[in-house]
């Protein structure tokens, strides 16, 4: 009789915190990053007297927006190291090597949010920021986040603008050459959900 | 970007302090065997490629990062490890093959760790492919070693160890051309202190009657090791190819065709030439056809594409007029 109790006890309790967990779980709508209409681009200084212009083509990416408590919404970016485009095969041949992105040994940039603040017509989200193997925590600023309904299909965007130096990545700051150290990431984004 | 002066600065100094180390050694004993003074010639290799690389200034990474990393900071350590206690009168002869082919079957994974071979990433390289690949590699790298060794019994002289120092220099070169600079620079130290030993090995060897046909395992051990390394970082992380770096591999081989018995018994310095001849000519080949490519390579990248602007307008559209120089790129 005692161990019955016990459990229909454990049941109960195990049941409510499956319960509360689905609520919280169903808080968040999850937008998948679209590739159609997003971009990552970056410029970097060349000679220190312009700017070389990229992108990278393949990317993917989640997020998690709740709504009633903005600060469990996650964030989460992958871009694939190979496919950087600086519109001339030969130099993005030669970025792809082992003394620049060494894309074989480190096939992807990744972006992982561990904390997330409402600001006023956005987010300040903090994270681990994964490049050429090296994790640096940093903090961008994500303006947007409002969803639009197109023909059934919900989407949220996002802009935010990054500066990094890339020895602080494990970058060989003499490979880098004419090509300063400090890059401009620009990431528009875009979420859709059904 | 290439710096030409730091790369003399860092073979100088390897050089300089693998002879000294040695000479070092050599000094407080003055009754070196064949066995010890392979044994010192670690050492100074070791102390040659720390000093030479720290020069270098290569940023290396710990725990290792990427494969270069590995290779300098596992790898060859390992290697040396292996022909220092192989040159013990203690570890028998077995015992030290037995670890070299430990290495060997090794290395290509070491080397290969946690990138989009093994990692299934990238689907050109599904699982048994890397298998094969690497069990191929190790093959190479074992047959390549035993030839070596064996043909350093059997004839022993500097020339084998300068064919393999010709073999890494040109290696290293050919992985710069390749657009894999900082790969190709690890060579260079590799080369410096190899050829310093080589060396002073050599003159203390001439003046000891007890070493005086002395056969330094040790060198041409490393330096097959130091080969193998650059070529496969620079075939499966950078964009030479598996024929160039087959070919560089395999070079040194043809040291065993003084072996004939045409060559076999003329003097030993006409058979150290006719093996560095035998060697240096698929390297020349292999080194005109990298500049080549080089030189193609880098003509976007420098915005002095030289083409008439026809050939230009034929391959991008437009009229020339609309096409402009490519240019800082």
């Amino acid at each position: 009789m005692r161990r019955n109790v016990s459990v229909w006890v454990l049941t109960l309790v195990i049941g409510t915190i499956v319960c509360v967990g689905e609520k919280s779980a169903s808080a968040a709508d999850e937008y998948d990053y679209d590739l159609v209409h997003s971009s990552v681009s970056f410029k970097s200084r060349h000679l220190g007297i312009s700017w070389i212009h990229g992108r990278f083509n393949d990317v993917s990416g989640k997020f998690s927006l709740d709504r009633e408590q903005p600060s469990k919404s996650t964030f989460k970016l992958t871009i694939k190291t190979d496919s950087v485009d600086t519109a001339n095969k030969a130099r993005d041949e030669h970025l792809r090597q082992p003394d620049y992105f060494d894309t074989k040994q480190f096939p992807t940039i990744e972006f992982k949010s561990t904390s997330t603040k409402v600001i006023k017509g956005g987010y300040e989200v903090t994270g681990d920021f994964t490049m050429h193997g090296t994790t640096q925590k940093i903090t961008i600023v994500l303006m947007g986040g409002e969803e639009h309904d197109f023909k059934g299909i919900k989407r949220v965007a996002f802009s935010t603008e990054l500066a990094l130096k890339r020895s602080d990545y494990g970058f060989d700051k003499r490979a880098i050459g004419a090509i300063g150290d400090k890059a401009l990431i620009i990431i528009d984004c875009e979420g859709v959900r059904k | 970007m290439p710096d030409p002066l730091l790369y003399v600065q860092a073979m100088v100094s390897a050089a300089c302090v693998s002879a000294l180390c040695l000479l070092a050694m050599v000094a407080k004993r003055r009754t070196a065997g064949e066995a010890w003074l392979n044994s010192a010639c670690v050492p100074g290799i070791g102390l040659g490629l720390a000093v030479g690389y720290y020069v270098l200034s290569l940023h290396l990474a710990w725990p290792p990062a990427n494969s270069l990393d590995r290779f300098l900071m596992i790898v060859l350590p390992v290697a040396l490890g292996i022909e220092l206690l192989a040159g013990f009168p203690c570890v028998p002869s077995w015992g030290a093959w037995c670890l070299r082919i430990g290495l060997a079957a090794t290395m290509p994974r070491i080397l290969l760790h946690s990138s989009v071979y093994l990692s299934g990433y990238d689907s050109d390289w599904p699982v048994w492919r890397t298998n094969a690949a690497m069990a191929v590699c190790a093959a190479l790298l074992m047959g390549v070693w035993a030839l070596l060794a064996l043909l350093s019994k059997r004839s022993p002289g500097v020339s084998i160890s300068f064919a393999l120092c010709l073999t890494i220099q040109c290696a290293g070169l050919t992985v710069m051309m390749a657009g894999y600079i900082k790969g190709g620079a690890a060579a260079l130290p590799l080369v410096a202190t190899l050829m310093a030993t080589t060396i002073t090995a050599r003159l203390i060897a001439k003046r000891s009657v007890a070493v005086a046909n002395c056969c330094t395992l040790a060198i041409p051990g490393i330096g097959v090791v130091g080969l193998f390394g650059l070529l496969f970082i620079g075939c499966f992380f950078g964009r030479l190819s598996t024929g160039t770096a087959l070919t560089m591999l395999l070079a040194p081989l043809l040291c065993w065709l003084t072996e004939i018995p045409l060559l076999r018994h003329r003097q030993p310095w006409q058979v150290g030439s006719f093996r560095l001849v035998l060697v240096a000519v698929p390297l020349a080949v292999v080194l005109g056809l990298a500049k080549r490519d080089f030189d193609r390579d880098m003509v976007p990248l420098l915005g002095m594409d030289l083409r008439p602007p026809s050939a230009i307008t034929a391959q991008v559209g437009g009229t020339p007029s609309e096409i402009q120089p490519i240019a800082l790129r």
